[in-house]
């Protein structure tokens, strides 16, 4: 019953709200990244975030640092914190918790057929794989040569098997049936997340409604952008959309015969809440487009924590982190390649 | 009589030392303004790159993701030494088919090397990003031959073809890195020939001053 949640939410849920809401409180300033934008080397990077929470994780790194080690010491931190709430939760928030991870675990899938199509080492891959995607048999995915093969010997055991039933072929794997094949798990995945939310009901269902269907919508956007100029079919590009969101249906049918950018912000600008993401864009312009969408997704989340008693704080909070983490590899990578006065062109303050 | 005739050929021979020291002068500035074009071309490349990683992630562009299975270059580097040509001259082919890219660069040999013809006959360029590549090449001969559209085509599918070992559907940040690595082999090309000339400037300068001693 919508509005009751203060009675009983407490009862299972109340410690873990607490914890994330003090991990939230831990988050990167502005005051904190103005100090690492003007960092000069990547070892001063390292000296300034010893005085936060990623301070023991950088802290035995030898020099030189490079961008990939302050990244993963990052990442350690946030998969550490996701793995204490997750042994720490009942159900149904342990599968809420799950499926946060479901995403990471399509990623380092495409990475494995990706790499072994490339002919590349099992354990090279295995290391650039995200730790949140991680499952037992994943080093198993290099032997499969066709989708079929792929869900039988490895993925039928996984959180991913009913993902799989829209994209089960016998066609060999190559670029383009692997990239169709992420886009459909990941279609797959949002709608079952969202099905998963409106079945719990209350506070998690509205607020979770609300940034899955704007994570729907910007996946419709960069799928339309990224297809421009391939061989991507529209039929093809049209089926990939996620069957909710803003622009289901009317929106996608405008997206799926775009040819260019121009088009793409034709179709936009009939929906308000986007119209102030594309208005910042000149014609023609298609750089700045990821950060006006990660600076709306940022206030979307920190919205989330404004009302209590429900879980979407934990989405929130977990997409917060990776936004932290994505600042402080660029903010890593100008420094180390002197481009500090481009240092603004993608970090996006978080409070 | 005999000594204007002296005096003419005197003037000849400090011309031609002149015009020796300007050619080496000349080769000299167009090198380091190429040099400086490669550095600012490579860092851009490298910064849109960075970029690009930030867009689609760090699990879609890295290392891991390259291609080591054996397949065809696209690109290839020939090096000319013609006889009647005193310079060894360096050439890009871009972008070859690579179906079958003996067939194509072949027929972009040929027809760089009636340009090659052309072009020793004429002054050389001295503008800066004076580029010489077969893709040029090719869209000169398509355009005598009538087809550029084909030529581009090829271009664009092979681009494409380059970048799908990140994934067939790239951000547009990921294209505009190939497009800066491709513009700093271009200009690495360029400086190639121009130090050729500078070397060449550099001996006949050397080689009067040591007469003239």
């Amino acid at each position: 019953m919508y509005g009751f949640e203060a009675m009983t939410f407490n009862i299972h849920g109340g410690y873990l709200e607490a914890i994330v809401r003090g991990h939230r409180s831990g988050l990167l300033t502005a005051a904190d990244y103005n100090n690492l934008c003007q960092c000069e080397t990547l070892d001063d990077i390292k000296m300034h975030l010893s005085a936060t929470e990623y301070g023991p994780y950088l802290q035995n790194e030898p020099s030189p640092l490079y961008t990939t080690t302050i990244v993963e010491k990052c990442t350690l931190k946030l998969v550490d914190e996701y793995n204490h709430m997750l042994t720490q939760a009942t159900e149904p928030l342990s599968t809420f918790l799950e499926y946060i991870r479901y995403g990471h675990m399509i990623d380092n899938v495409v990475l494995i057929v990706t790499g072994t199509l490339h002919e590349r080492d099992v354990q090279e891959l295995l290391e650039k794989c995200h730790p949140l995607g991680m499952f037992d048999s994943i080093a198993s995915l290099a032997v499969a040569q066709n989708m079929r093969e792929l869900y039988r010997l490895v993925l039928v055991d996984t959180p991913l098997a009913p993902y799989f039933s829209e994209c089960i072929s016998s066609e060999d794997l190559d670029d383009m049936n692997i990239e169709i094949m992420r886009n459909t798990l990941y279609k797959a995945y949002l709608e079952d997340f969202y099905r998963f939310c409106q079945k719990l009901g209350g506070a998690t269902a509205e607020i979770m409604s609300d940034l899955l269907a704007f994570e729907a919508d910007r996946r419709a956007v960069n799928i339309t952008i990224n297809s421009i100029g391939t061989e991507l079919t529209r039929d093809d590009r049209r089926k990939l959309y996620s069957n909710f969101g803003l622009l289901y249906p009317y929106g996608h049918e405008e997206l799926a015969v775009c040819e260019d950018i121009d088009q793409v912000r034709g179709a936009m600008e009939k929906y308000p809440p986007y119209q102030s993401i594309f208005s910042k864009l000149t014609y023609g312009e298609s750089q700045i487009l990821d950060k006006a969408f990660y600076e709306e997704e940022v206030k979307r989340l920190c919205l989330a924590f404004e009302q209590q008693f429900h879980y979407a704080v934990f989405f929130a909070y977990m997409r917060l982190r990776e936004q932290e983490i994505r600042n402080l590899m660029w903010i890593s990578e100008c420094v180390a390649q002197n481009q500090k006065s481009r240092v603004h062109d993608s970090v996006v303050f978080i409070f | 009589m005999r000594s204007s005739e002296n005096g003419i050929e005197s003037s000849k021979e400090i011309s031609q030392s002149e015009e020796n020291v300007i050619n080496f002068l000349d080769s000299m500035d167009t090198y380091l303004i190429l040099v400086d074009s490669l550095s600012s071309a490579l860092r851009q490349g490298w910064f849109e790159l960075a970029s690009a990683r930030q867009s689609m992630g760090a699990s879609r562009v890295n290392s891991s993701l390259f291609d080591l299975k054996s397949h065809h270059a696209s690109t290839t580097f020939q090096v000319d030494e013609h006889e009647d040509i005193e310079l060894p001259h360096f050439t890009l082919c871009k972008w070859a088919s690579s179906d079958d890219p003996e067939k194509y660069s072949e027929e972009a040999k040929f027809e760089e090397d009636e340009l090659l013809r052309n072009k020793s006959d004429s002054p050389r360029p001295q503008q800066r990003g004076a580029t010489s590549h077969c893709s040029e090449y090719q869209e000169r001969s398509a355009e005598i031959g009538g087809s550029p559209v084909k030529v581009d085509n090829q271009a664009e599918k092979e681009r494409f073809k380059s970048l799908s070992m990140f994934g067939a559907l790239v951000s547009p940040k990921l294209r505009a890195t190939q497009s800066s690595f491709e513009k700093a082999l271009e200009i690495v090309v360029e400086i190639s020939n121009v130090r050729s000339s500078l070397l060449r400037s550099y001996d006949q300068v050397h080689e009067e001053l040591k007469n003239t001693k």
